[in-house]
């Protein structure tokens, strides 16, 4: 696929040309238009169970819906969205490499890359506002998007960063949670109050506001929902 | 099919009315300078900032029936009397602005996407056709505007011009505006999944003729918003 992401930081688009025959996939929701493409839908079943429980009620069931655009012979072009008011990037997925992103941050794949959805690695983290963490493997260019502008670290030692702000990060990295405040009753009234300790080499993409934070903003303000 | 390569015209297009914008294409904001005498229709509460010597009226565009369909149009007269007024208009949502002279042609806008126009624009939100958009597609209530004059456009998010030139699809919740010389109409695409609790209607466009969409939609932010909402409780 070829991407031209514009309009960043902000209000960021990604204009996405295919070759004849190439196939992409994108989160339901991100397609702004398409023009020569053959469209199919796949709904990807989440193996775990419990700790999704909230999410499987954001989305009626344990299954996430991804699109499918295949350029017909003439090739193909699609615009893709982000959910928020924020930047788009491209990453590269490398054979033997694999990427962690937050599921509210996938935006779309070529066809060499696998998207899994079950990575385990923050279990619970933002689950109940409907985010998991999705691992890419295999080859290819995938799109991520975040709130705020997207900054990249290349981490090569330790790097301490706020969970609510983790757009991405390569798998070569390990990492440790732990509370940002000497007490949990500052990380239980700040809603998270947790911070990501990376060590070892690899890149993360960071994002420059916290959605989180944003949504807890808003939501006092909102009319209440039924549950 | 095919589309040109977009560059954002830095010089204002022909115009009748002196103005600018600020801040695109995430808070754009309007300056209009309304010469003597001479008035400007305004979408209702989008004035921010104005001269003195500006006067306003307010009208409720369409009448009646317009109201009981739920979608609105309330818009205020800005006149500048005994001399030149500047104003400053904001939309409601945070994004892009886009103007468009008028002379003849018409551009259907989403009902949203209006901001303001000069007199000789003619808002009209029914016309032939107008079942087309109305009933057929969820959430597609466009107005037509056509005439002599100044017409301005926004969007949530930024604003991405389209010459299309054989087919394009746009899903619904994109949609800005379109020139009168493309064929639309709206409907499914088979295997297409949009948001969770989205229709997912498309609307196919046909034809010759410059099409805007836009970057972001309310819808999904509404829906990355439901889990903040507080719980109802039981009693």
């Amino acid at each position: 696929m070829d991407t031209q992401i514009d309009n960043g930081p902000g209000a960021a688009s990604a204009f996405i040309q295919l070759a004849p025959g190439e196939t992409i996939t994108s989160e339901s929701g991100a397609m702004i238009a398409m023009n020569g493409c053959q469209i199919s839908t796949t709904t990807h079943k989440r193996k775990s169970g419990n700790i999704f429980g909230g999410l499987k009620r954001m989305l009626g069931g344990e299954s996430f819906f991804m699109n499918h655009y295949t350029a017909y012979n003439e090739g193909g072009e699609v615009w893709l969205a982000t959910t928020l008011a924020g930047d788009m990037a491209e990453v590269n997925v490398e054979a033997g490499t694999k990427i962690v992103v937050q599921s509210g941050s996938y935006v779309a794949s070529e066809d060499g890359v696998e998207v899994n959805l079950d990575w385990q690695g923050f279990k619970s983290l933002f689950a109940k506002e409907g985010l998991f963490w999705i691992n890419l493997s295999g080859s290819g260019k995938a799109i991520i998007n975040s709130f705020g502008a997207i900054y990249t670290i290349d981490c090569d030692g330790e790097y301490i960063v706020d969970t609510g702000h983790i757009v991405a990060f390569e798998e070569t990295l390990s990492f440790k949670l732990s509370k940002a405040g000497k007490s949990w009753l500052s990380s239980i009234l700040g809603g998270e109050g947790l911070v990501c300790k990376f060590s070892g080499t690899g890149r993360i993409w960071v994002q420059s506001h916290h959605a989180s934070n944003f949504g807890h903003s808003l939501g006092p303000l909102l009319r209440p929902r039924k549950q | 099919m095919s589309t040109e390569e977009y560059e954002y015209a830095e010089e204002q297009p022909t115009s009748d009315m002196d103005y600018h914008f600020d801040c695109k294409p995430d808070f754009s904001f309007l300056t209009v300078q309304i010469p003597a005498n001479e008035t400007l229709k305004v979408e209702a509460s989008a004035m921010a900032t104005m001269d003195t010597n500006i006067k306003m009226k307010t009208k409720l565009k369409g009448g009646l029936g317009r109201f009981l369909t739920g979608e609105n149009l309330f818009v205020n007269e800005f006149t500048a009397e005994n001399g030149p007024g500047e104003i400053g208009i904001a939309p409601g949502a945070p994004g892009d602005m886009e103007h468009v002279h008028l002379s003849g042609s018409s551009i259907f806008l989403q009902n949203s996407a209006f901001v303001c126009a000069s007199m000789g624009i003619d808002v009209e939100t029914k016309w032939q056709g107008f079942m087309k958009g109305f009933f057929s597609g969820e959430g597609l209530f466009l107005i037509k505007c056509s005439g002599e004059g100044d017409l301005w456009f926004s969007t949530y998010g930024a604003m991405i011009p389209i010459d299309v030139d054989g087919e394009y699809t746009v899903d619904n919740n994109f949609i800005v505006a379109f020139e009168d010389t493309l064929e639309y109409s709206v409907g499914s695409v088979g295997g297409y999944k949009s948001l969770f609790f989205s229709e997912g209607l498309v609307c196919h466009f046909q034809g010759k003729g410059r099409l805007w969409i836009q970057t972001r939609q309310c819808p999904a932010f509404a829906g990355w918003l439901h889990p903040f909402r507080p719980v109802k409780s039981k009693n």
